[in-house]
């Protein structure tokens, strides 16, 4: 395969595996009585799992646990190359925050009124 | 995998855990454990004893490597947040050093950005897959909450319980002009 489309492909599936991993692991930091993460944990164990799946087939080794740790490690590189995009978003976001006025609360407004 | 492997992972899980934690909760009081959580799992991840196989240490040399414009943005994001007035009125000492440390840290991050081609297809490709994982995710809690029971109509607040919700307002839209 193209190094080049290979290191897209790793990429792609390291940041969906590592994706998944976080989506479980803020399940049980947030876990509660009214929570039903079954369904939720088995979708991104699959995701997972399909993931380390195609990086194995896309790198030639076998999807073993060194598979699944390189495409961990490869998820925790494609997540670190896409932050500055997440910090573009926020820096406008947080510029937007700063320059705004702060609105009067419409709640105490309704308080008042009865 | 080696004990040190599996330290970088376990300090990673552990970090991610407290973060979660630390997002349960009203914005003005979040969850109290949630903060020295994700220290320690940062902690569990970077300090240790031996330098880890690869591909851990790999990972943590990036991380120490994002480090370098990310404690900056991050701190100066939570110093912006803090001034701002979104949920108290303008501080200007919090708002203006947290723009000087975004500044730096995109000043941080030019300075040792090399962009090419792949990085950019890199960029699409990652997004994609988080887009999918999430995408995966919200199925599943689609799927989830159609499964679960409806639960009947909950009555309407009492007396006591109107005064009780008015006295949270109050105490937290009113008197909200300090931390």
């Amino acid at each position: 395969m193209n190094p080049e489309f290979e290191s897209v492909i790793l990429a792609f599936a390291g940041s969906a595996a590592l994706t998944s991993l976080f989506v479980i692991l803020a399940m049980i930091g947030t876990l509660n009585p009214y929570h039903r993460p079954g369904i939720p944990v088995l979708g991104a164990s699959t995701v997972i799992l399909a993931s380390t799946y195609l990086f194995a087939r896309s790198a030639g080794i076998a999807a073993d646990s060194a598979a699944l740790r390189l495409t961990m490690s490869e998820g925790v590189l494609a997540l670190i190359d896409i932050l500055p995009l997440v910090f573009l978003v926020s820096t406008f976001l947080l510029l937007q925050a700063s320059l705004r006025k702060r609105p009067e609360d419409p709640l105490l407004a309704l308080l008042d009124s009865e | 995998m080696s004990l040190w492997a599996a330290q970088v992972w376990l300090g990673l899980s552990i970090a991610v855990i407290g973060i979660s934690m630390h997002r349960t909760g009203p914005a003005f009081r979040r969850h109290s454990f949630g903060a020295p959580v994700a220290l320690l799992g940062l902690a569990v991840m970077l300090f240790r004893v031996e330098e880890p196989p690869q591909p851990e240490s790999g990972v943590v040399a990036a991380v120490m490597g994002a480090a370098m414009w990310l404690l900056p943005a991050l701190a100066g994001s939570a110093l912006v947040l803090i001034g701002a007035p979104l949920y108290w009125r303008t501080r200007p000492a919090p708002l203006l050093t947290g723009w000087a440390l975004i500044v730096v840290a995109w000043f941080q991050y030019y300075s040792t950005l090399s962009l090419a081609l792949l990085d950019a297809l890199r960029w699409v490709s990652a997004l994609l897959g988080v887009i999918l994982a999430l995408a995966v995710f919200m199925l599943c809690v689609r799927a989830a909450e159609r499964m679960t029971p409806r639960e009947p109509e909950t009555e309407g607040l009492s007396e006591k319980e109107r005064k009780y919700v008015e006295s949270i307002l109050r105490r937290h839209l009113e008197v909200a002009d300090e931390p």
